[in-house]
This record gives C-alpha cells, structure tokens and sequence, in this order.
C-alpha cells in the first residue's frame, strides 16, 4: 500500500492530471513509466552528486578496504606463520603460492551445514557474528586518510564517536556465548567479560592524554597537530599501553583468552559451524584493522609523511597504508614469539600495571601542558 | 563419575575426548569459576588388550604389538620386554650388539622429549614457533633410524639375542654430524621459550610437587626427578651398556612445572653425549647371538625394568614350557603419574586456564596407560 | 634488565626462521628417497619361492597365506596390507631370500578388497610414474649449517 501512496505524491508532483478514481491506475503507469524511461539520467545526477562518498564507501575506507584487507590478511598470516614454523603453508591453490586458498576456505564453509543445537537462541545466535564483523568497520569509518577523506566528518567528537562505536565489541561475544547454551561458550563469554573491563580503561585515559596534547577531540586536527612530531615521542608510555591496548582488544595471542584453544574448545566460538564460523574469523581481522589504524592516528603521526610526486591525497594515503602494514607485521610477528598469558595475569598486567602508567602519562602530559612546552 | 556433586557453586566439566588437546582420554574437572576442586581421570579409552595379545605370540612375535604401545619412545618399551625375554631364556648378549641398544635407546627418548617439549609449548599457547620445530628436529632423528633399521618409528631391531643388523656404510659419521646439529636447535629452544618471559610467567610456581609427596604417591621419570630426587633405573639398576657410559642423572630442585621442562631439557643434552660416546668408542664385535625363532622356554619367573621417556617401565613375565610366554604384565609409568596428576588438585591450587599446561608436564602418553 | 632481555631475546631468535626456507617435500611432484633397508611394500620372485611357508608361520599379525596359483602346481604366498605392520620377519626368516622389500608406500585404493595382493600382483613392481603421475622429481636429504634441505636428485 504504501508503495502506491509513492507513486501517488510523485504523481502529485510532476504531473497534473485530475484525480478521478478512473483515470487514477493510468496516472500511476504514466508515472512508473515516466520514472523508468528517466533512469539513466536521475542515476547520473546522483553519482554526480555523490561521488566521493560513494567511493569512499565502497573503495576506501569501506567495503572494498575491510573485504581484501581480510582476504591478504588470511593469506599473509598463515604464510607469515608456516614460514616461522618452517613449512610453506598455503602451496597448491593458485599456481603454488597459496593466493586463492582463502577464497578455497570461504565458499567450502558457505557449504557447510550449520548445527543447531536444541536449547539454542538461534536468532541471537545467528546474528552476532554479523554484528562482530561489520561494527568495527562502522567504527573505521571516523578515521581521516587525508585531510578531506573522511567518510563520516562529525568534526569536534570523533574520537569519543569512535570509543562509543567500537566499545560497544565486546558486549557482542558475550551475547554469543550466552545465547549458545554450552559450557565452553559460557566460560569463554565470562573471560570475554573479564578482559574487556580490564583493557579499555587505559586505553581511554591514554587517548584522552593525546587529545588533551592535540587540543581537541577532532581526529583530523590530532593528525594535524602531529605533523612536527609524532606523538609516540613525548608520550613513550601511552604509545606502549596502547600498542599492548591494540594487541588486547583485537583478541590476538598473547592475549587470546577468549579463545584458548587448548583449554575452552574454542572459548565463544565453539558451536559455530558453516558460513557463521567464517565470520567469527573475519571478526578478529576486522577489529584488528579499526583499532591499528586508531593507533596509528593517534601515536604515529596518522597520514603525516613526505609527499612523493605532487600528489597529496594519493601519497597521504600512501603513507597511512605502509605504517599499517608495517604494524600488521609487526603484530603478527608477536603472535609467532610468545605463548598466552593466563587471564588473572592479564588483569593483573591491566589493572596494576596499565592504569597506573596511563595516570602517570595523563599526568605527564598535562605538566607538558600546563608548561607551555606544548 | 556417577558422584553426586555437593557443592551448588561447581560445575562439572567434562575436558574430555572431543577437545582439541586432551588426547585420548577424559578428564573430568569440578571447577568453580577458575579453581579447580577435583580432578578424576578416566582412563581406558585405548585398551586395546596387550598384555593378552602378547599370550598368544611366540617371543619374537610378541615385540611387534609390545612396541605399539608408546609410538614416541618404542625402543625402550621393546627393550624391556626383550630384556625379560632373554632373563627368562638365559641368553648372552654381545658387547657390540648392548653399545647399538643403548645408542637407540637415547635416539628414542630424544625423540620423545623433544615431543613432549613441543606439546608443553602447544599448551601455553605457543604452537606457531616451538611445536614444528620439535617435529622438523625429529625427522632429523627418524631418518638417521630410516638408515640404520628400515623404519621411521616402529624398528623391530632389538631382538632377543642382540640386534637385527650392523650399522651402514658411513653411519658414524652421521651419527656425528646429526648431534651437532642438535646441539645447535638444543640452543635456539633455550633462548626462544624457556628463556622466554611469557613462558615463565605461566610456568613458575605452578603445580608444585614436594619431595615427599613425590615418593609417597609413587611419580616416576622426569616428574620425580623435577622434585629432587635422583633416581634413575639407568643408573640404579643398570642394563645394556650403561654401565660403561658417562652421563649424569638430572634433577632440579624447584618442583613446578618449569622444573620439569628443565629436566626434559638437560636431558636431552645428556642423550646427545651419550649418542657422541657410542659413535667414538663403540668396541667391535659380533652383534647377536644365534637364537631360534621359535625357541621354547622353561618354566620361568622374571622381572626386567627399563628407564623410558616416561618413567620407569617394569615387565612381568611368567613363562612355561611353550612358544609363548604365559603372562606377562606391564607397569606402565603413565599410569602411576595419572595418579599423581590426580592428586595436583588437593595439593596445590590449579586453575582451569593451568590444566594443559599441568597435564603436559607430565607428559602422559594415554596408550601407555591403557595398554 | 633481565626482564626486557626475556622478552626482546626471543625475537631476535625467532624472528630469523622467516627467512629461511620451507622444509616440507612437495608431494605429490616431489618424492624424498628412502635408504636401502627401508620397509615398503614387498616384492616376490615366483622362480625362487620353494613354498616352505616359513612367512605365513613368522607373520604375528597372520597376514600371509598360501594360495593357489592358476597355472603353477606349488602355492605362493598372498599378503593382507589391511593387517600387514610391516616388521620384516617373513624378509628375514625367507630361505631362499624371494620376498624382499620396495619402497613403494602408496597403497591407497578405493576398495577395499584390492588391499588383499595375490603372488602375481605382488611380482610386479609398477614404475613410480604410473603410481604418482605428478611426479617430478626425486629429492634427497641432506644437513647444512641451520638446516635440513632437499636437493633435487633426480628427474623422472
């Protein structure tokens, strides 16, 4: 019904025709008609209107962005990896060098069957996985590429838009192990619970330390203030905190507790099975991918670098892409050396150690401040 | 396992057969939120019936299934059968022919530790870097066994009387050249785990074991010697050709979980000087005396033990007037440390997140258990 | 100090191995080859086999019968490879040494019936490249400085 209650006001818009009941269905055709033989041009004049958006969605820093980050990302870790194990890793799929086994990997688990088991909220179950992967890619869309490339431009709350956004990523997992009705997802959902509380307030205070040496909470002006020198450099504790901060809310080892394989089957993500189990994968590499570039933004100088060939945005966005990189790197290089802390270790390491040193930095900032030396 | 649970805070989990890391047994935790209250173990989920088996085959039959028992370490679990063997038949064996046991009997608990090793790195977490480098340093050991009996892990080389075959062409020499190449990983393992700060942290001061714990509830192998005490079936009851071998009986003083990694460590390191002693010194000479495939035996009672990996291993055997031995019973050191593993719980406090890393530090092989 | 040292030490350690090369053997277009007493799959010579019986007796695991040959009047022996374990006592314990062992370890079939060899099949020993069509290469092993390597021995 409403759809002709459309059809109706645009009718009344363009056309002026007398409204008899009669005469009404051939308003209506000519109306479609008019709409359908127009397309082209209303198309036109809408990407004209919304280029920039649009690719920014769609390229960079939204669907195409995440997807293949994801898919490289898969491939580099498990060769990254085999090469630290000394074996090869991926070798037969794509002409021996691994490249199409990630895509190998994702359409057999669209073809697998998911599991339900009796006692199970399936809708809440199904629906987190989802979630988990597609709420930090809406939490990297606030991160500046360059100085007019930000998808959503809030201007003066970013950085506190970007904690409410991404904070809300750990209620996710625990919903999931809840709503699974078995007793490896409940325990892993409390571990969940236990590392999150523990993590994000330093992570907080460290970043409310850069905001107030960057004077304001716009993550384009942090960048801008950094274009001297990086704020890695006077605030040395906050880059640690929060570089440990990055590792611990991306769930990667050695603080994967939630999902210790060798003790909890696979702490909230043991019952699921198929295309579901598939976006649980894509969930780490996604949260992974929004808090590295958050650090980068607010620790190494975010776009900042020598321009290369007179293009700005484009060598911008160079240099943004290569510390990413190198970062991704850096961070699966961790995963190869340590083995997993215990979880009262982890909350001992975040209470009695990060806290502390992120009041110390906060504190150390403000003297900076309050001194004029910033 | 039918125990009613009184406590309403505990829940029962099962870490059982279908989990990614328990092996091939169930073990069953009463956990209340992290601490473990109690463990039971339950076992004989791979009784495959050995000890009948071995009743109805001739002597030289019986090491094909007794060898199956531990896949990791089968040099020494033959070894103490065949040494029963020729206990019960009165059998001399050649000097050359103890020097080549022993060579292979440290070549297998090399093997074995180095298994366990890259298992207690699995546990904590750590399965990308240690884990692989443990089974790449074993195909080094497992193709110096291809050369010298035929096969990667199950030789069937010992045999009552002495041994199958000489060495090959150029065989010392690569015994050498295999050592020191082990001796070089032996310092990267150091370096990247034991030495590593997040290891440490995990394994220190965990499950700790005292002394007279240890031998009030009968642990064996690198278990007790992680407590302090130096006792060795190698040493304290010695056969093949240990005693005119030079090596030292490990023990460390902590009584955690680190402790018995270092044990398993250092003795790996004893194992390779043994191996360099055998290829250097080993004397020349015959290398079995002729024995009859289906020699019949007189009525007999004997007793044989052998250090393996694991502990202490003890054969039983009652012979008659036959082919076939009449019963034979095996003590197998997996089993006496499960029951120490039990205990853990009361002893000390464990968490959940610590259970892996408890249970491969004893290094239990379920098979072994089971039998 | 010995803190830092615990947790920088292990990278400098670690780190290395990425550089090195794979050690796995790329079967199936690579095959290591075995040494000379390796225990693969048997191989009998019918012209020397006296049908003593001798490996159906030894076998403990009762794999080895004596069967009948359509055009021969001794009986040869037939191996089960669903029970075989590949100990090597009937090699041994052959008079006339007429079973020996070959390398070859790929058994894998689709029924199971066929993991039963009659004499005639086990006379034959098929060439490695209509075992293993995507065969390349035979590689050996061998020992460096830091580690073990293969080396492309042969061309098939």
């Amino acid at each position: 019904m409403t759809h002709l209650g459309l059809l109706r006001a645009v009718a009344a818009n363009s056309f002026q025709f007398s409204r008899t009941d009669a005469g009404f269905i051939a308003e209506a055709f000519e109306a479609v008609v008019s709409f359908i033989l127009n397309l082209p041009w209303i198309a036109l004049e809408f990407l004209q209107v919304n280029a920039k958006p649009l690719t920014q969605v769609i390229l960079l820093p939204g669907l195409a962005f995440v997807l293949v980050f994801a898919i490289i990302a898969v491939w580099f870790e498990r060769k990254f990896l085999a090469r630290a194990m000394l074996r090869v890793g991926p070798y037969y799929c794509g002409k021996r060098s691994g490249l199409l086994q990630v895509f190998a990997d994702f359409l057999k688990l669209f073809m697998k069957e998911i599991i339900v088991p009796k006692d199970m909220d399936f809708m809440f179950f199904a629906a987190m996985p989802v979630l988990v992967s597609t709420l930090p890619a809406m939490a990297m869309i606030l991160i500046p590429f360059d100085s007019n490339w930000v998808l959503w431009d809030i201007g003066s709350l970013s950085l506190p838009m970007f904690f409410a956004i991404a904070g809300l990523a750990p209620l996710l997992p625990i919903f999931a192990g809840w709503a699974a009705n078995n007793k490896y997802s409940y325990i892993g959902a409390f571990r969940v619970a236990y590392m999150y509380i523990s993590a994000e307030i330093p992570l907080v205070i460290c970043a409310a330390a850069v905001a107030i040496m960057a004077g304001s909470f716009d993550l384009l002006k942090i960048v801008e203030a950094q274009q001297g020198m990086w704020f890695a450099v006077p605030q040395f504790l906050g880059f640690a905190i929060f570089f440990l901060g990055v590792i611990i809310e991306s769930e990667r080892t050695p603080f994967d507790i939630p999902v210790a394989e060798v003790e909890l089957v696979f702490g909230w993500r043991t019952e699921y099975s198929g295309i579901l189990f598939g976006f649980t994968m894509m969930a780490e590499y996604v949260l992974f991918q929004a808090w590295t570039l958050m650090f980068i933004t607010l620790y190494l100088g975010g776009f900042n670098g020598p321009v290369l060939l007179g293009m700005t945005t484009a060598s911008h966005i160079f240099w943004l892409l290569a510390k990413f990189a190198a970062l991704v790197v850096l961070i699966i290089l961790i995963r190869c050396v340590f083995p997993r802390l215990r979880l009262d270790q982890m909350l001992n390491l975040g209470w009695r150690t990060l806290t502390p040193l992120a009041v110390l930095n906060l504190v150390f900032v403000l003297a900076l401040k309050v001194l004029g030396v910033y | 396992m039918t125990e009613p649970i009184i406590k309403p805070d505990v829940m029962r989990i099962s870490w059982g057969p279908q989990h990614p890391m328990s092996g091939q047994t169930r073990i069953l935790l009463d956990v209340d939120g992290e601490k473990v209250h109690k463990i039971i173990a339950d076992l004989g989920f791979t009784h495959r019936g050995i000890e009948k088996i071995l009743e109805n085959r001739s002597f030289f039959q019986g090491i094909i299934p007794i060898e199956r028992m531990v896949m990791a370490d089968t040099t020494n679990i033959g070894m103490g059968y065949v040494s029963a063997i020729e206990k019960a038949l009165n059998i001399e064996v050649p000097e050359r022919a103890k020097w080549i046991r022993s060579l292979m009997c440290e070549m297998s608990r090399i093997n074995s530790h180095l298994y366990a090793f890259g298992l207690q790195a699995e546990a904590t977490g750590y399965f990308p870097a240690v884990f692989l480098w443990t089974t790449v340093d074993r195909t080094i050991l497992l193709d110096l066994f291809e050369e010298l009996t035929g096969a990667r892990w199950s030789y069937n080389f010992i045999l009552p009387g002495g041994v199958h075959k000489d060495f090959p062409e150029g065989f010392q020499a690569k015994l050498i050249k295999g050592v020191e190449y082990l001796r070089r990983r032996f310092e990267d393992y150091w370096e990247a785990m034991v030495e590593n700060a997040v290891f440490e942290a995990r394994c220190n001061g965990l499950a700790v074991l005292k002394p007279e714990d240890a031998i009030r509830l009968g642990a064996t192998g690198p278990v007790l010697r992680g407590s302090g005490i130096p006792m060795d079936t190698r040493k304290d009851d010695p056969y093949a050709a240990y005693p005119d071998l030079d090596f030292d009986v490990i023990t460390e003083p902590a009584c955690d979980v680190m402790a018995r990694t270092k044990v398993r460590y250092r003795e790996i390191g004893e194992s390779l000087k043994i191996m360099e002693q055998v290829a250097n010194e080993i004397p020349e000479g015959p290398i079995s005396t002729k024995t009859s495939f289906f020699v019949r035996s007189k009525p007999a009672e004997v007793m044989s033990r052998v250090e393996t990996a694991r502990g202490e291993l003890g054969i039983h055997m009652y012979t008659e007037a036959a082919p076939n031995p009449y019963r034979v019973k095996i003590n197998s050191p997996t089993l006496r440390n499960m029951y120490v593993f039990e205990r853990l719980a009361e002893l000390d406090e464990i968490l959940m997140a610590d259970i892996p890393v408890v249970i491969n530090s004893i290094d239990p092989w379920y098979l072994d258990s089971d039998r | 100090m010995s803190l830092l040292k615990k947790i920088l030490k292990p990278f400098l350690v670690v780190a290395p191995y990425v550089l090195r090369n794979g050690q796995t053997v790329a079967y199936p277009t690579e095959r290591p080859m075995f040494s000379e007493r390796f225990r693969g799959r048997h191989r009998l010579r019918l012209d020397a086999c006296i049908s003593c019986g001798m490996c159906a007796r030894v076998c403990p695991c009762n794999s080895i019968q004596l069967v009948e040959v359509p055009g021969m009047e001794k009986k040869f022996p037939q191996i089960d490879y669903q029970t075989c374990s590949f100990c090597g006592y009937c090699v041994n314990n052959c008079p006339k040494s007429s079973l020996v062992f070959t390398d070859l370890v790929e058994f894998a079939t689709t029924d199971r019936k066929t993991l039963v060899y009659s004499p005639q099949r086990l006379m034959e020993v098929p060439d490695i490249k209509d075992v293993v069509p995507m065969l390349k290469y035979r590689t050996e092993k061998y020992l460096t400085d830091t580690e073990k390597k293969f080396r492309r021995v042969k061309e098939v």
